[in-house]
């Protein structure tokens, strides 16, 4: 930023003339967001609030996506691993919560507001301490042991941990979707001229935001936050400043494993329903979310979770020239390659050691 | 006590703070240090010099707890931290100014400073080590809200320099802190040591600018590929003919 403001240049004019004629990519680029700009223009258009209620399904799909892809930039921002059974550990605490939910409180569809309340607070508390703890007997068993290794190796183990929990999910749950009783109801919380918001996404809005705000205040002013934050731009002088770098990993991986959690939980309640398997494509999704908003960049990763949200209620729930949900996993990872390909380090930038 | 230390006569030379026996560190499966020996007592400045590769960052990597070495002892203060974590080295009293500086890029130099301070709770001191750091730096203090990645190579080296204060060491080891300087910082931040080293803290100096370094220091240990080849007092190095060769660029 300072050498942006020291090369300030002396003239309008001059810097007209000075500027590097786009290149080919940038107007194919520019062209595509405009493209794009028109097509929700035409959409807004033929029916604001349709295009409103759409845009809402997408904000709380993206929240979920958020908590996920948080964690995945959290692991990354701090290991440079990508922690591919995190989608996994999503999926699992989600399962778990089911359980909790229907075997513990034996919630059904005719539960009282006030159990349901307690119930839910409970389940969300147990699938975060879950989550958090297996998350950080992962990285204890299977990731500090190969720190010093080639990155190659522990990318592998990655994905061999991503398909243990995966089999673990299978071993208790088999392959039948868990389903729970629609404990939030869909009963709008308010509804002006055919724009309609229902309690279930407003919760998990509700629920998101605190998340996201404790995380921010954690990382940005906590000397936890600190020692992460120190520990990830580099570990080595993290250890000369006194702060205990292996503590520091745990408690990175602790907490994003609480953010699966707490995902795994608000998955279940909005669509009311998972199976072992449900991590997988998530995790993947909520992975392009993180890279989208540059990995390492908590920011980012709330934003690219939204934009993939957005992306896929979207195409799935427009009616003016909308490819429709059968391509919504093409569009999805056809951003993470036009992102790898032209702008790898995301929108926002990557915070890594290397990343600057 | 030694006749050289009585002879100096300033208090130096007193009380023994840092000793490493014959350590052995291997940097991977490479035999980096092999067999190095060298003290630092109260007061001194210490150099280490050598040139590329002689095994002089690892010997501060040893000592730090980064890099534990497999045979040898390593004692502070009396205490025995051979095997210890960085971290517990940091809280014993050993800070560092690392080689290539190290700093926090996205921290703003008074995060970097405070990271310092990390594993003091004291804040009050916290707040005059501060102020000490900006009397020798003041620099820093105009630049303190600057991200530490922007500044120049010599503003950075301030900054480690300052940040290995803050933790208020005992021992203060700075890696080759006139590495890629320009001519007038190396000037500057040889001052600097002599003034914190002059304000009471002992300070380890690894240097490749063998004849600043030995200008500063009382002591110094030359290393060759992982041993140390000549030990004296720095006056006694910058005559050695041997030392002059091959460190000094005197023929």
């Amino acid at each position: 930023m300072a050498s942006q403001a020291r090369t300030e240049p002396p003239s309008q004019i001059a810097a007209l003339l000075s500027r590097p004629r786009p290149s080919l990519v940038a107007i194919i680029g520019i062209l595509v967001v405009l493209a794009l700009i028109a097509w929700l223009v035409a959409n807004f258009v033929k029916d604001p609030a349709e295009f409103v209620n759409v845009f809402l399904i997408g904000l709380t799909r993206g929240a979920v996506y958020a908590l996920v892809a948080l964690g995945y930039t959290l692991v990354y921002g701090i290991l440079q691993l990508i922690n591919f059974a995190h989608g996994d550990q999503f999926a699992l605490a989600g399962l778990l919560a089911s359980s909790v939910l229907l075997s513990v409180f034996n919630v059904t569809d005719e539960s009282g507001a006030g159990i349901v309340i307690v119930a839910i607070g409970v389940t969300l508390l147990i699938a975060m301490v879950f989550a958090a703890t297996t998350n950080t007997v992962i990285e204890r068993v299977a990731y500090r042991p190969l720190r010093q290794s080639p990155r190659l190796a522990a990318l592998i183990t990655a994905i061999g941990m991503s398909f243990i929990v995966q089999n673990v999910a299978l071993g208790f749950y088999d392959t039948q979707f868990q389903s729970i009783p629609r404990l939030v109801p869909n009963s709008d919380v308010f509804s002006v001229g055919g724009v309609a918001l229902q309690w279930n996404k407003f919760f998990v809005l509700l629920l998101t935001i605190p998340v996201l705000l404790a995380l921010t205040w954690l990382v940005t002013s906590t000397r936890h936050g600190k020692a992460m934050r120190a520990t990830s731009m580099d570990p080595d002088a993290a250890a000369m400043m006194g702060i205990n770098v292996n503590r520091t990993i745990s408690f990175t991986f602790a907490l994003a494993g609480a953010l699966a959690g707490a995902a795994g939980l608000l998955y279940l309640l909005y669509f009311t329903t998972m199976r072992f398997d449900t991590g997988f494509e998530l995790g993947l999704i909520a992975f392009t979310a993180a890279v989208l908003g540059g990995i390492g960049n908590l920011t980012g990763a709330v934003l690219g979770g939204i934009l993939i949200g957005l992306v896929q209620e979207f195409n799935e729930g427009l009616t003016v020239l909308t490819p429709g949900g059968d391509w919504t996993r093409s569009i999805v990872f056809g951003i993470l390659i036009a992102i790898l390909v032209f702008r790898p380090s995301g929108l926002l930038g990557e915070q890594t050691p290397e990343g600057g | 006590m030694s006749k050289e230390e009585r002879e100096r006569g300033d208090g130096k030379g007193n009380g023994l703070i840092l000793e490493v026996e014959d350590i052995h560190t291997y940097y991977g499966s490479i035999h980096a240090i092999k067999g190095v020996t060298l003290e630092v007592h109260e007061g001194e400045i210490v150099t280490l010099i050598g040139a590329n590769g002689a095994g002089k960052s690892t010997t501060l990597r040893s000592i730090n707890g980064l890099n534990h070495p497999r045979e040898g002892r390593i004692r502070f203060q009396g205490k025995d931290i051979t095997n210890e974590a960085p971290h517990n080295v940091v809280k014993m009293g050993i800070s560092q100014s690392p080689e290539g500086r190290k700093l926090f890029p996205r921290m703003s130099v008074l995060e970097n400073l405070q990271m310092g301070a990390f594993q003091r709770n004291d804040r009050s001191a916290i707040a005059e080590d501060l102020e000490r750091v900006y009397g020798l730096f003041p620099r820093l203090s105009e630049r303190k809200s600057q991200k530490a990645g922007t500044l120049s190579g010599g503003e950075q080296q301030m900054v480690a320099m300052g940040r290995a204060l803050m933790a208020s060491p005992k021992l203060l080891m700075l890696d080759e802190p006139s590495m890629g300087l320009a001519p007038i910082f190396v000037e500057k931040i040889f001052e600097i040591v002599q003034e914190i080293n002059d304000q009471g803290t002992p300070v380890l100096l690894v240097e490749q600018n063998a004849l600043m370094a030995l200008d500063v220091a009382d002591r110094g240990y030359v290393m060759e590929t992982g041993v140390i080849a000549v030990t004296d007092e720095a006056k006694n190095l910058r005559q050695n003919e041997k030392v002059q060769k091959a460190y000094l660029g005197i023929e």
